[in-house]
């Protein structure tokens, strides 16, 4: 493994062995912070509390960045610990990039939102989620975070065209990518980690690689997860694809410029 | 007003109502009294695959069925006392009582003990809020704050005649169970994947601690009780008091002296004291 992903929820804790454990692996690879309950969306006050023991971790394991998804996670108080949809507004795109860069100041670096899957939308929206990404991004000046698999669970979910969603992120912003499977529920596919990437969602990484460049790329697997020989094989087989498609474009085997983060393989 | 007018505040509300009602989507929404005109349909877009409240019921489910996952994973003794059935009952009860308000998931369940104490099934099992509350006190030592334990070498570098006046209290990742039942013979049970019987009735003290990031529990013995609870209250105590505790609840038969040392021994191995500030 070139690089590794931790959820920050589950390190900022007090003590005791998650802290051991990210210390020591902290020690020997390089790290990034992906979180799941900033609620960057929610309209509740930014939860000052979490923004200082998500900064105190940052200080602990200096990852090479931090992420967090594009959604709300809960309201008044409470949590639905999950990651809802907003709606495609330009109402919601300022209200989301105040608050990222209030969060942005908050941490003293810039931070990376990812687009979520989802199983609705809302009848308001008149953006689309490209737009709408790439909208919040631009007005915030953050990074992104593209999640391949979440494209390919919404465009099924949503009926888009996945390809126009790619072709749509600005090139510049587009920091990491993530490649996850998916269950499929019939009527929707649902993102669950807890599969191999289907083949699709293989061939989609390829475009966006052939579209976006060299980005560091991670497998997600939260559930059921296999032997670590299967995990290997699929970061492997990320890397194969990257290069197979790099090379059908050399034109986009190139770090990212705007941040200042390296490319992590 | 339509559902384009509503603002995002008020449809997050409504959105969150939803997915938490207990009796499902539809239940939830008959109950909503603030809907734009037009309904759910003016807020959530269905299709000819889905409609808005099936939508909906997709994160309600994937609520639900999260927390009671979590339930499951940090209460296994709970869980396989009342069986699959009733927890998924006492979950769903717990949910509209104990909604999660914290960031981190792990604080989801930190309320069932509370919960269970006067929930109908302590009818059936009394012990049951005593045996969550011991299954959370794991997790809790297991997540607590790092601190440097005493132990035998530290001790022997303090001049003899400084130790009545030292002052030492319970690691943070010490935690004190009292129940009226032996819960801990429970647990063990179910940890060890033996077959479980019904606790006996009989006051116990359940010492948790931390040790090399690994959990572990036992009854307290009857000397030692007392001089772990002065030793977790507040700023802890000094050696002199804990020598006494021991000494003032030992049976007439024991060697104070050297029950004293038996139980430091074991203080000072398994790491529940840490030095205290004077």
């Amino acid at each position: 493994m070139d690089w590794l992903e931790v959820i920050s929820e589950n390190f900022m804790v007090a003590g005791g062995r998650p802290l051991e454990v990210v210390d020591s692996v902290c020690a020997h690879y390089p790290l990034v912070m992906h979180g799941v309950s900033l609620s960057i969306g929610t309209t509740d006050p930014l939860n000052r509390t979490y923004l200082r023991d998500l900064r105190a971790l940052a200080r602990r394991i200096e990852p090479a960045w931090i992420s967090d998804h594009l959604c709300w996670t809960g309201v008044g108080g409470r949590n639905l610990h999950d990651l809802l949809p907003l709606p495609h507004t330009e109402e919601t795109v300022r209200h989301t990039a105040r608050r990222i860069r209030d969060v942005e100041d908050f941490l003293g670096r810039r931070i990376l939102i990812e687009n979520v899957s989802s199983y609705m939308t809302y009848a308001h929206s008149r953006l689309t989620e490209w737009e709408f990404l790439a909208a919040v991004a631009e007005e915030a000046d953050c990074g992104i975070l593209l999640d391949i698999n979440n494209i390919f669970v919404n465009a099924f979910n949503h009926r888009f065209d996945a390809r126009r969603y790619i072709d749509a992120i600005p090139v510049e912003r587009v920091v990491q990518f993530h490649l996850a499977g998916h269950a499929d529920h019939g009527t929707y596919l649902l993102d669950t980690h807890d599969h191999p990437v289907r083949p699709e969602v293989w061939e989609l990484y390829e475009y966006a690689v052939r579209r976006l460049g060299a980005v560091s790329t991670l497998i997600e697997w939260d559930d059921h997860i296999p032997e670590f020989a299967v995990l290997a094989a699929t970061a492997a087989e990320a890397r194969e694809r990257e290069a197979r498609a790099l090379a059908a474009n050399r034109d986009a085997a190139r770090v990212i410029g705007s941040f200042p983060q390296a490319h992590l393989k | 007003m339509n559902g384009s007018d509503i603002d995002l505040r008020r449809l997050q509300e409504i959105i969150y109502r939803l997915i938490v009602a207990p009796t499902g989507v539809a239940n939830g929404l008959a109950q909503e009294t603030i809907l734009p005109v037009g309904g759910l349909d003016s807020l959530v877009a269905g299709d000819d695959r889905m409609t808005p409240v099936e939508r909906v019921e997709i994160y309600a489910n994937g609520y639900f069925y999260r927390i009671l996952d979590v339930l499951k994973e940090d209460y296994p003794a709970t869980l396989t006392v009342v069986g699959a059935d009733n927890f998924h009952n006492l979950a769903t009860g717990y949910l509209i009582d104990y909604p999660p308000t914290e960031r981190s998931i792990y604080f989801a369940g930190r309320n069932l003990a509370a919960y269970l104490a006067t929930h109908p099934l302590r009818e059936r099992f009394p012990y049951l809020a005593d045996l969550a509350r011991l299954e959370r006190s794991t997790l809790e030592s297991f997540h607590a704050t790092d601190a440097k334990s005493l132990d035998a070498d530290a001790m022997r570098a303090i001049p003899p005649a400084e130790w009545p006046a030292l002052r030492m209290r319970a690691h943070p990742a010490m935690r004190l169970v009292e129940s009226a039942w032996r819960v801990d013979r429970v647990l063990r049970a179910v940890e060890d994947d033996v077959t479980w019987h019904p606790p006996d009735r009989e006051p116990v003290t359940i010492v948790v601690w931390r040790r090399e990031a690994r959990v572990a529990y036992r009854a307290a013995e009857t000397a030692e009780r007392e001089a772990l609870r002065l030793a977790s209250v507040g700023g802890g105590t000094t050696f002199a008091v804990i020598c006494e505790a021991i000494a003032t609840t030992a049976g007439e038969s024991d060697d104070v002296a050297s029950l004293i040392n038996r139980l430091l021994a074991r203080w000072l191995s398994d790491g529940l004291l840490i030095p205290a500030a004077d």
